[in-house]
Formats: C-alpha cells, sequence, structure tokens
C-alpha cells in the first residue's frame, strides 16, 4: 500500500514538503520511491543557494533510472540530509522519515499552491 | 497486452509489472539490486516466456540457416548452442539469436521477444528466394513453449529437483549432471520437446529450459519451491549488462552492424551470407566503460573526447555488483584505441568515465 501522511503537503512531481514555522523538510513521497525501486544516490545543490518553486535542487538515482527533484515552494536551501549520502536506500524503507532538503521558506504564501492529502492521491491514482 | 502462462504467479508475488514490447512481464519482485545480487551469490529464476521460438525444418535446414545467419551453423558442434545474428543485405541487425541444432534436419531460433513477428516475417522473404526453399519449412512455434531460465552457480540442484518433481519418470536428474556449459539436451514430450540448455543472459552459469506451456506454472512453482529468487526484467538487463552482453536495439541494430559492435566472433565471414556486407562498414564503435565517481551513465547520455562530442550511452546502469555505474557507449571509430578516458555528460556536468573491458565484473 502506498502512504500518503496528513500532516504535510504535496507537489504534482512527488515531493512532500512538511512545514515547521518559516523553515521546511522536502523529500519525496511513498509512491515515488515505490516507482524508483532500489534508490542508489542522491544529490541537492549547495546549502545557501536560492531556488524558485519548480526549480531543480536536486537528483535521485535508482538502479533503473534518474528522476530530478523539484523545488515546491520558493527557499534557500540550509541543509541536505548528509546521510542519504552514504545511505540513500533510507528513502526506500521510510520516504517520509527521511527528508532530503531542509529549506527556509522565502515565500509562505505559495503554501496555498500546493496539494492535500486528496489532491495528491488523484494524482497517483492517475498514474 | 499480452502475458505469459506465469501472469497470475507474478501477480501473487507482487512483482512490478512493466510493458515490454507489448508483454506485461515482471519488471521486478523485491527490488532490481537483492534480485541481481542473488544470482551472482546463489541462484535466481526467470520467466523469460515471451521470447520466440521459431523453428527451420527439412533436408536443406541446415543449408539455409548457414545463408541467413552470420555463422556457419553447418560447421559447428551439433551439441552446443551458438549465438548467432540474422541480418540485412547491408550487414544491419535484424535480431541476434541462440541456435539449438535438435537433429540434423531441425533447428530451434530463440529471438527476441520485440522481434519474433519481424523475424519470423524477414525469414519466409529471404526462404522465399532461396534456390532451395521446397527443402525448408519455418514455423512460429512461440505459443507451444514457455521459458524459464534459472541463473546462477547453485542453479543444478534446484533445476534437478523440479523437473523430477514435473517429470519424474524421464531420468533428467542424471542427464543433467553430464551437460556442460553451453551445450543443450531435448527429448521429445507428447507433441513438442523438451528442451534444456546450460545457458544463460547473465554470465553465470545456469539452465534454460523451453517446455511446452501446459507445464510452466508447475515447472515454476517447483523451482520456487527449492528456495530459487524470483527474478525480473529489471535484474536481468543490469546482469546482461555487468557481463558485458550486448541487447538489441541497443548494442546492436539495423543501423550498428556486429563488426562494429565488437562481436566479430560470433560472424564466419569470407563466405556467401545475407548480411557479408558488413565488413565493408565501420561507421562506429561500441566501448565499455565504468564511472570513476558516483555517476551513474544512463542510456543516450552524452559522450564527449577531448571536448568534442563523440558518441552517446547505448546502455547505463548502477552495477549493484560493483556499486558503480557502467555502460556501453557507441562513439566515433576515430577514438583512438589507446584512449584510457571520456567524459560523460550527467545533468549537465561532465564526469570521468574509464574504458574497460568486457564483462565488467569477473567471473
Amino acid at each position: 500500500m502506498i502512504e500518503i501522511k496528513n500532516d504535510r503537503y504535496y507537489a504534482e512531481t512527488h515531493e512532500w514538503i512538511l512545514f515547521e514555522d518559516d523553515i521546511a523538510y522536502i523529500g519525496i513521497t511513498d509512491f515515488a520511491q515505490s516507482e524508483l525501486g532500489d534508490i542508489v544516490y542522491v544529490e541537492s545543490e549547495e546549502e545557501g543557494e536560492l531556488f524558485e518553486q519548480g526549480e531543480i535542487f536536486g537528483s535521485v538515482e535508482s538502479v533503473k533510472m534518474a528522476s530530478d527533484l523539484y523545488m515546491p515552494i520558493d527557499g534557500e536551501i540550509l541543509e541536505f540530509n548528509e546521510i542519504l549520502a552514504d545511505e540513500p536506500e533510507l528513502i526506500n524503507e521510510d520516504a517520509y522519515e527521511n527528508w532530503i532538503i531542509k529549506v527556509k521558506v522565502t515565500n509562505p504564501d505559495q503554501q496555498n499552491d500546493l496539494l492535500g492529502v486528496k489532491e495528491y492521491q488523484a494524482v497517483i491514482d492517475e498514474e | 497486452m499480452k502475458q505469459t502462462l506465469l501472469y497470475e504467479s507474478h501477480q501473487k508475488l507482487n512483482a512490478k509489472m512493466v510493458d515490454f514490447a507489448g508483454w506485461n512481464m515482471p519488471l521486478q519482485y523485491t527490488g532490481i539490486k537483492d534480485e541481481t545480487l542473488a544470482v551472482r551469490k546463489d541462484v535466481g529464476v526467470f520467466d523469460v516466456s515471451h521470447m520466440g521460438e521459431i523453428f527451420v525444418s527439412g533436408k536443406d535446414a541446415a543449408e539455409f540457416l548457414d545463408y541467413i545467419l552470420s555463422r556457419k551453423i553447418s560447421d559447428k558442434n551439433p551439441a552446443l548452442t551458438n549465438y548467432a545474428f540474422l541480418c540485412y543485405e547491408d550487414g544491419g541487425v535484424v535480431d541476434d539469436l541462440m541456435v539449438y541444432q535438435l537433429n540434423p534436419e531441425l533447428f530451434m531460433l530463440v529471438v527476441n521477444a520485440a522481434n519474433t513477428e519481424k523475424d519470423f516475417a524477414y525469414i519466409q522473404e529471404v526462404l522465399a528466394d532461396f534456390p532451395k526453399k521446397s527443402g525448408v519449412l519455418v514455423e512460429d512455434r512461440s505459443d507451444i513453449y514457455g521459458l524459464l531460465a534459472v541463473q546462477g552457480k547453485d542453479s543444478l540442484e534446484p533445476v534437478q529437483d523440479a523437473l523430477a518433481n514435473v517429470f519424474p519418470d524421464l531420468g533428467l536428474v542424471s542427464k543433467l549432471e553430464e551437460l556442460k556449459r553451453f551445450r543443450q539436451m531435448h527429448l521429445p514430450l507428447e507433441e513438442a520437446l523438451l528442451i534444456i540448455s546450460r545457458t544463460g543472459y547473465t554470465g553465470e552459469d545456469g539452465y534454460e529450459i523451453y517446455i511446452p506451456q501446459k507445464y510452466v506454472v508447475s515447472l515454476w512453482d517447483s523451482i520456487l519451491e527449492s528456495g530459487v529468487k524470483p527474478c525480473g526484467l529489471g535484474a536481468r538487463d543490469a546482469l546482461r549488462l555487468e557481463a558485458g552482453l550486448v541487447l538489441y536495439g541497443n548494442e546492436i541494430s539495423e543501423q550498428i552492424n556486429p563488426i562494429e559492435a565488437g562481436l566479430t566472433k560470433f560472424v564466419d565471414l569470407n563466405r556467401n551470407f545475407v548480411g557479408s556486407k558488413m565488413s565493408e562498414t565501420y561507421r562506429y564503435k561500441i566501448i565499455a566503460i565504468k564511472a570513476t565517481d558516483r555517476s551513474i551513465p544512463r542510456e543516450n547520455y552524452k559522450v564527449f573526447y577531448q571536448g568534442e562530442q563523440i558518441g552517446k550511452i547505448t546502455s547505463g546502469s548502477f552495477s549493484p555488483t560493483l556499486n558503480k555505474g557502467i555502460a556501453f557507449a557507441l562513439v566515433s571509430p576515430e577514438l583512438p584505441d589507446d584512449a584510457k578516458t571520456v567524459q560523460i555528460e550527467v545533468r549537465r556536468k561532465q564526469a570521468d568515465f574509464l574504458i574497460t573491458e568486457t564483462p565488467f565484473i569477473q567471473f
């Protein structure tokens, strides 16, 4: 079963975003990890860089495919989850526990553009 | 979409299914990594029943095959399975295939699932102009046979157990004991044949079992009961690449002939056969490369040498056995033979890759 958590928001490109005040954690969904299969590499752009909503901030690769990661909102990368550099397979084990980047949110209004659980469920039902 | 007789078995195992050349096939069961490693360390089983079986028979069948295939089959030891190419006049590849001599007037060609219909039509077309066509019969028997591949160093025992379980009266245990690498054995089974060869597409020891379809499910179940891990097409592709084996449509195709792909040893030149003109062209070459960092090469990524684009990746993957990226690339023949590295554009950055020998892994 594909899990969708109700404590966070989603993007159509299968990232999740969990807000904590003006900070947010971004990762990929359970559906995304399941589609990718065995994840063998995760990378992100440099800490301190600013990205706009929809820009590519990194990538995740499995044995069989490479996939870009898109910013669900505008923000500055504060931290890459270094543990994923050595153990990218943790995302397969728990996609919601293992965030990829921590960002400083620069445009909180964009929260309204994101998908809730039902809307994201509809996105994966279509795929 | 077409499916094999094991479709329900795959579903029960929660396989992730994928459309492969019009067939709904298992991509993976538990994961490409652990399936690949199971075959490398112990044993795994693949349902490859989608592959095509084209039978060529008659008193002039051997002569016809000599004419349409890249190898002079009539010269070969009939106990061996031979890898060969079916080519167009210019040497472009229609398909790569395995040839089984079942008796001096009966041969089985095992072809890629995606190409079965094309191959069959092409062989008929060449036959129509063959002087001794009345002595040759070509039949597509893909619907009669299922095919299971048991691969890995621990293959023998589960294959013996499973076949003894399904066919207790055929004395297969001792016959399998005697079957050497790359050889085949066969015996009549009702209206068809049971064909077993000690071959595969992984580089490992193992067996390929061609079996009339009504026995496929019970053979599959018996093999799984022996503790063999079911493996999907994802692992199959990773395994064949690690073993340095080419894939039709990637390293060989209508545009890339066997000599360009570095497969001259599977071509008996200097004789009259369809495709003998392949030695007249040398438009590209295929090289094998491996990553020097964590970059993973993927199909169609660009390849550079001294700042110039010289080609592209034809097959690329993360190698679960080596824990790094490996690939085949199609490049200009002008790339010097003593070149050591090329660069691959991986997501807008260039990464160094070492030119290497195949197979990528040690057996």
